[in-house]
């Protein structure tokens, strides 16, 4: 009886801080848990040919095609590597930035072809890219 | 009955916080858990890598659509085809006139799948289209 007086007489209201530090607890392991990184996404611009019967005229030397077959780039009608690819283009950018790679893709070439084709360019600094599907 | 007197005379309740403490917590997992219920992406897709180009900007108004490596189609997920594609994309376009197109296509995709995408928006009048490419790895996955 005493001690149920002795209880009530108390001035503040006794916090157990036990169950709150197990709570704390749990919510942190369950964010370790579940926490799942994202890969930080890169965006390739492309622009698709527009059936446009007039078409603004390009300059045949600020235009580079570019094909995309299933296993290789060919430019200027020979197969080339990614690498070399990527010389002849930061040479080609040299003198002039403003020309555009034209980039006819194969339906059997993988995407991959692509991304990597695209990068380059993003690489080097080249804007203008169009992607025709062959 | 004298206990119980005594027992209600005493100045404040004794208010037990445990039980609130650990439904505010309850809250606050469910609301971090369902927040990111919007920006689900089929896992399977792995992406190519693209180091150079500029970092995807996450504006609401782009249009996430995913082809994986078997060429179906999907938003958010969620499987369409080709026709449903058509169907939604032009809906928005009539709504909100152009709008920024990401194409996440997994790496082994063939171009002719990822071709469909790119008419199906050339066709309905977005002419500028994005591809997704990852800029720095933070999963473990690996090609």
């Amino acid at each position: 009886m005493s001690k149920y007086k002795k209880r009530n007489r108390g001035e503040a209201a006794k916090l157990e801080m036990t169950p709150m530090i197990d709570v704390v607890f749990q919510l942190l392991i369950f964010f370790i848990v579940t926490l799942k990184q994202h890969d930080i996404l890169s965006k390739l611009d492309v622009s698709r040919p527009a059936p446009d019967p007039a078409p603004p005229p390009v300059q045949p030397e600020n235009l580079l095609t570019i094909t995309v077959y299933k296993d290789g780039y060919v430019l200027k009608g020979r197969q080339v590597t990614l690498s070399e690819l990527d010389r002849q283009l930061t040479s080609i950018a040299q003198y002039n930035k403003n020309v555009s790679v034209v980039i006819k893709c194969m339906g059997d070439s993988p995407h991959a072809f692509l991304v990597r084709l695209l990068d380059t360019c993003a690489k080097i600094g080249l804007k203008n890219m169009a992607v025709f599907s062959m | 009955m004298l206990r119980r007197q005594k027992h209600t005379q005493s100045g404040l309740a004794e208010l037990d916080m445990t039980p609130m403490i650990d439904v505010v917590f309850q809250l606050i997992i469910f609301f971090i858990v369902t927040i990111n219920l919007e920006q689900v992406y089929k896992e399977d897709i792995i992406l190519e890598e693209g180091r150079h180009a500029p970092l995807v900007k996450e504006e609401p108004t782009t249009m996430v659509i995913e082809v994986d490596r078997h060429g179906w189609l999907s938003m958010h997920g969620a499987q369409v085809s080709p026709p449903q594609l058509k169907s939604i994309v032009r809906r928005r376009y009539n709504y909100m006139g152009e709008f920024p197109v990401l194409i996440r296509a997994d790496y082994r995709t063939k171009h002719a799948d990822v071709r469909t995408v790119m008419d199906i928006c050339s066709e309905i009048g977005l002419w500028r289209l994005s591809f997704a490419a990852i800029k720095e790895q933070k999963t473990g996955r690996r090609r």
